[in-house]
C-alpha cells in the first residue's frame, strides 16, 4: 500500500466522493419509496450487481491499459447457455469443472481479442464490436433458437443465489455477490502488490515509457483481455445459476453496465490509473441506480437514459478533476525548480 | 539596393524569456522587400523563438515589430496572416484528405460559405500559374511528394498575399532536384518583392541564395552582413564562440576493452555507414544537428528501432538487438532524451519508476512486489545523487526537471548497465544540476562504464568526451580525439564542410 501511496492519493478522494453519492442516491429513493430501507433491498441490489461486478473487474484492467472490450455482453452469453448445454450432457459435472470450462471459454474468447488489439494492432474499439456480433452471431447458431431451461440444470447451480454464506446485521450476502467480492479482492492485490499489477499501470500511463524499461508491452495487453474474457466467462456462469433460462439473446447490453461501473468507478479511459476498489464502488452505484428505478416503476427507457446521464456526468468530472490537478502538479514542480535554482550555487551567474 | 527603398519589416530589441533561459535577448533584425535573409545558428540559438515571435505564436517581453514603419501586433497567427507574415516548415502542413484548391485556400475566410468549387480550382489554379507550377488542383494532398506539398505552401502564402515568407529549413527533407525546383520559386518570390527569411544548415545553399546573413549564439545576434562578406569559416567561428570557461571538465580514466563495435550500422533511410568502438571508461560523445540521425542510432542500439543494416559486437559477440528488453538484460540502458515521454512513469513513485526495468529483482517467491526493497534502492540513490524530494514515495512527475533526470539516470543505474547511452543528458535542467550530471558522468567512466552521450551542446560535448563521432544528416562525418577537436571543427563537420576537418576514422 505504502508504494503505491503517491498513486492511491487521488483515487481515494475519487472513492470517498463515490461513496458520498452512493449514500445520497440511498436517501434520495429511500425518501420516495415505502419501505426501501429493508434487508431485502440491499440483499437484491447484492444479487443483481454481482455478475455486473465480476465482469467490470476484467474490465477494469482491459480500460488500464488504454483499451476497451465491448464483447463481454456477448461472451457472457455465449459461456451461460454453453454451460447450461454441458448440463443438458452430463448433470453429473463437477462444479469446479462447470467453472473451470466457462473461465476457459471466456479466456478464449478474449485471447482473440486481444492478440487481434496487441499483436493485430487494430483499436480495441473496432475489435471488440466486431467480436460482440461475433460472438452473438456464435451463440445464434450454436443454440439453433434452442433455450437453456432451469429444469435442464442441477440443483446445486440453481440453489446457488438463494445459500447465504454470510449475514451483517439482517443483510444476508448470498453466494453470488461473494463469488463477485472475491474477484475484487483478488485483483485488487494483484494490481495492488504484484508486478504484474504495476506493469499494468506503468503501460497504460505511457506505453513509450514502458516499453523503452523493457516492459512487453504488447503481451500485457493481450493478457488484459484474456482475464477480462475469463472473468466475463465466470460472469456467464453466475448468470445462469441466477437467471437459469438461457435464451441467444441472454446478457444483451450488459457491457453498457459494465462499462458503466468502470467509468462511474473513477478508472481513467485514458488508462494508468484506477482501482478495482473505485470499480465495485461504481458497480453498486450503477446496480443501486437500477434496481430501485425498477422500483419507482420507471419506464425503461428513463432507466437506461438516467444510466446514461450518470455516466456522462462522472466521465466529466473525473476529467475535469484531473485537468485541475495535472495543472496543479504542474505549478508544484515549477515551484520546485525555482527553488532549487535559487539554492543552486552558479545560478547568479546564468542570471546575469 | 537595399540603401534606398526602406525596409519591409524592422525588428526592433526584441526580448524573450522562458523561466531561466533568455532565449532572445535584444535581437535587432531588418528585411528588405526582394532579399533572401539568412538566419544562421546553432540548435537552439534562438531562431525558432523568432520565427515563433514574428508568426504571432509567441509574444515578444519587450521590442516591436514595425511593418512599413509602422509597429504591429502579433497577437496570434491569424494576425500575422492579416499583415502579410507566412511561414513554410521542414514538414509541410497540408490536410492529407483535401485536395490541393483547398488545401490553398483553407485559410481564407471570405470565400463564402458555399463552396463554388469551379471557381476554387481556376483561383488555386491561378495562384499556381503565378509560380510557374503545374499541379492538378483536384489532386488530394495525400502521397505528394514533399516538394509538392511545400510548393503548395507557398502557394497558400502567395494567395494570401504574403510580404514577409519564413522558411524553416525548408531543403532538409528534400532532394538536391526539388531544391533545384525550390530555389527557382524562391527567385521568383524574389522578383516580385517579397520578403524571404530562410534558415538552413546547408553552407553551400546559404552561399548560393542568400544577400544577407545573421548568426544568432545564446538568443544573441552576433552579426548581420552581406552574404559576399561572410565566409562559411567566418559564419561557423560566429555560431559557436561560447563560453567554455565554467564547465566541468572529464577526468582522463582508464580505457579497458572494448564494449561495443559498431560496423557500418544503418537502418533504411534513415542513417547509415555508423562505426565505431567504445571501450569501457570511455565516453564518446554524438554530435551534430538535431536531426542529424544520433538519437535513432541510439534507439537502434538500445533495441527500440533495430538496424537493418550492419554489424554490432557487444562484449566480443556478434549480437542482433530487436528488442529494449534483450538490450538491458545484455547490460545496455539509455537514458532518452524526453524524460517526460519516454524516462518516466510521470504518475508514479520514485521507487516505482526507479524499479521499473528490473522489477523481477524486487518480487519475492509469490510474485509479491517488497515495497521495502524498492525503497531501500531509492533511498540509497537519492542520497547519492541528492534527488531533492522529501520521500522516495511521491510521484515522479511532480519533481523539477534535473531532479526528474536523476530519477531516470538512478532507474538505469539499476540495471547495472556496462554500456549507458545518454541522449541530452542536460536538456532543460538548469547549471547546478547540469553539473552534478557531469560529475556523475565523469565518475561512472571511472568505474568503467562505457558511456555514448548524445549531445547538442558543443560545450559539453567537448568537455565530457574522449572521443566525439560526429554526424550530419544520418551519415558519419568523423571520429576526432578530444585534442583534435574544437568548437569550430565539430560544428565544420556537422554542416558539411568536411574538406576543412581532418577526418580520422575510427
Amino acid at each position: 500500500m505504502k508504494s503505491l501511496r503517491g498513486l492511491l492519493h487521488l483515487q481515494q478522494v475519487r472513492e470517498l466522493s463515490l461513496f458520498v453519492i452512493l449514500i445520497l442516491v440511498l436517501l434520495l429513493f429511500g425518501s420516495q419509496i415505502d419501505g426501501y430501507f429493508s434487508p431485502r433491498t440491499f440483499s437484491r441490489i447484492a444479487t443483481t450487481v454481482s455478475i455486473i461486478m465480476i465482469v467490470a473487474v476484467g474490465q477494469t484492467i482491459v480500460v488500464l491499459t488504454r483499451n476497451i472490450d465491448l464483447s463481454v455482453g456477448s461472451i457472457v452469453g455465449f459461456t451461460a447457455f454453453f454451460i447450461g448445454q454441458q448440463f443438458g450432457f452430463n448433470r453429473d459435472l463437477h462444479p469446479a469443472a462447470a467453472v473451470a470450462l466457462a473461465m476457459g471459454v471466456g479466456a478464449l474468447a478474449g485471447m482473440l481479442n486481444g492478440f487481434l488489439v496487441a499483436y493485430g494492432r487494430v483499436p480495441a474499439v473496432v475489435v471488440t464490436l466486431g467480436t460482440l456480433a461475433i460472438y452473438r452471431g456464435a451463440l445464434v447458431e450454436y443454440s439453433g433458437s434452442q433455450s437453456i431451461a432451469t429444469r435442464m440444470l442441477p440443483d446445486w447451480i440453481k440453489e446457488l443465489p438463494q445459500q447465504t454464506v454470510f449475514t451483517i446485521g439482517e443483510v444476508e450476502f448470498g453466494a453470488l455477490p461473494v463469488i463477485a467480492l472475491v474477484a475484487v479482492i483478488l485483483f485488487q492485490m494483484i494490481l495492488m502488490y504484484t508486478s504484474f499489477g504495476r506493469r499494468l499501470y506503468a503501460v497504460g500511463s505511457s506505453t513509450e515509457a514502458a516499453e523503452v524499461a523493457g516492459i512487453p508491452a504488447r503481451r500485457l495487453v493481450f493478457t488484459a483481455f484474456m482475464i477480462s474474457g475469463a472473468l466475463a466467462g465466470l460472469g456467464g456462469f453466475v448468470y445462469l445459476a441466477r437467471i437459469g433460462t438461457i435464451t441467444a439473446v441472454a446478457a444483451t447490453g450488459l457491457e453498457l453496465q459494465v462499462v458503466a461501473a468502470v467509468v462511474v468507478g473513477g478508472v481513467n479511459t485514458n488508462g494508468g490509473s484506477g482501482t478495482v476498489f473505485g470499480t465495485l464502488l461504481g458497480a453498486v452505484l450503477v446496480g443501486t441506480i437500477e434496481q430501485s428505478l425498477i422500483r419507482m416503476r420507471i419506464n425503461e427507457f428513463w432507466k437506461d437514459a438516467l444510466l446514461g446521464v450518470f455516466i456522462l456526468i462522472a466521465v466529466t468530472t473525473d476529467s475535469v478533476m484531473m485537468s485541475r490537478l495535472r495543472t496543479w502538479w504542474a505549478a508544484r514542480a515549477q515551484k520546485a525548480h525555482k527553488r532549487e535554482a535559487l539554492s543552486a550555487p552558479t545560478a547568479g551567474q546564468v542570471e546575469a | 539596393m537595399t540603401s534606398v527603398t526602406p525596409p519591409l519589416l524592422e525588428i526592433r530589441s526584441i526580448s524573450k524569456r522562458f523561466g531561466a533561459t533568455q532565449a532572445l535577448s535584444d535581437v535587432s533584425l531588418t528585411l528588405y522587400p526582394g532579399e533572401v535573409h539568412t538566419l544562421l545558428g546553432e540548435n537552439g540559438a534562438g531562431k525558432s523563438t523568432l520565427i515563433k515571435i514574428m508568426t504571432g505564436i509567441y509574444q515578444a517581453d519587450t521590442g516591436e515589430i514595425l511593418l512599413d514603419g509602422h509597429p504591429i501586433h502579433l497577437r496570434s497567427s491569424a494576425d500575422a496572416q492579416a499583415h502579410g507574415i507566412a511561414a513554410i516548415y521542414q514538414e509541410p502542413l497540408v490536410f492529407p484528405d483535401l485536395n490541393i484548391a483547398e488545401n490553398i485556400f483553407i485559410s481564407h475566410r471570405k470565400r463564402g460559405r458555399i463552396v463554388n468549387w469551379g471557381k476554387l480550382y481556376r483561383d488555386a489554379e491561378a495562384v499556381l500559374a503565378k509560380l510557374d507550377v503545374s499541379l492538378d488542383v483536384r489532386a488530394q494532398a495525400r502521397g505528394l511528394p514533399l516538394a509538392a506539398q511545400q510548393t503548395v505552401e507557398i502557394a497558400k502564402a502567395i494567395s494570401m498575399n504574403v510580404r514577409v515568407l519564413i522558411m524553416d529549413e525548408p531543403t532538409a527533407s528534400l532532394s538536391a532536384h526539388e531544391v533545384e525546383q525550390l530555389f527557382k520559386l524562391v527567385g521568383s518570390l524574389r522578383k516580385s518583392g517579397v520578403a524571404i527569411l530562410f534558415i538552413s544548415h546547408r553552407m553551400d545553399e546559404v552561399f548560393r541564395i542568400s544577400d544577407r546573413i545573421t548568426v544568432f549564439r545564446d538568443g544573441q545576434l552576433i552579426s548581420t552582413a552581406p552574404a559576399s562578406e561572410v565566409t562559411p569559416e567566418s559564419a561557423i567561428r560566429d555560431m559557436v564562440g561560447r563560453e567554455m570557461g565554467q564547465l566541468f571538465t572529464k577526468t582522463p580514466s582508464k580505457k579497458g576493452q572494448p564494449v561495443i563495435s559498431v560496423r557500418d550500422l544503418g537502418r533504411e533511410g534513415v542513417y547509415s555507414g555508423i562505426t565505431f568502438d567504445l571501450h569501457a571508461g570511455e565516453v564518446l560523445g554524438f554530435a551534430g544537428l538535431v536531426g542529424s540521425g544520433r538519437t535513432d542510432v541510439a534507439l537502434s542500439l538500445f533495441g527500440i528501432v533495430p538496424a537493418d543494416q550492419g554489424q554490432i559486437e557487444y562484449e566480443g559477440q556478434a549480437v542482433r538487438i530487436h528488442a529494449p528488453r534483450q538490450a538491458i538484460k545484455m547490460g545496455i540502458a539509455y537514458v532518452p532524451e524526453d524524460r517526460r515521454q519516454h524516462g518516466l512513469i510521470l504518475p508514479m513513485t520514485i521507487a516505482a519508476n526507479i524499479s521499473l526495468p528490473m522489477l523481477k529483482g524486487y518480487v519475492n517467491r509469490i510474485g509479491i512486489i517488497q515495497g521495502r526493497g524498492e525503497a531501500k534502492t531509492a533511498e540509497s540513490y537519492r542520497q547519492q545523487f541528492s534527488i531533492r524530494t522529501p520521500s522516495v514515495q511521491h510521484v515522479a512527475g511532480k519533481l523539477s526537471g534535473g531532479n526528474q533526470q536523476k530519477v531516470v539516470l538512478s532507474k538505469w543505474l539499476n540495471t547495472k548497465p556496462r554500456l549507458l547511452i545518454l541522449d541530452e543528458p542536460t536538456r532543460g535542467i538548469d547549471v547546478g544540476a547540469k553539473e552534478e550530471v557531469h560529475r556523475l558522468i565523469n565518475d561512472l567512466a571511472q568505474q568503467g562504464i562505457a558511456i555514448l552521450m548524445i549531445s547538442s551542446d558543443l560545450p559539453e560535448v567537448l568537455a565530457m568526451s574522449d572521443r566525439i563521432l560526429v554526424m550530419r544528416e544520418g551519415r558519419q562525418m568523423g571520429i576526432f580525439p578530444r585534442e583534435a577537436a574544437t568548437q569550430e571543427v565539430i560544428m565544420t563537420a556537422a554542416m558539411g564542410q568536411a574538406a576543412n576537418a581532418e577526418r580520422i576514422g575510427s
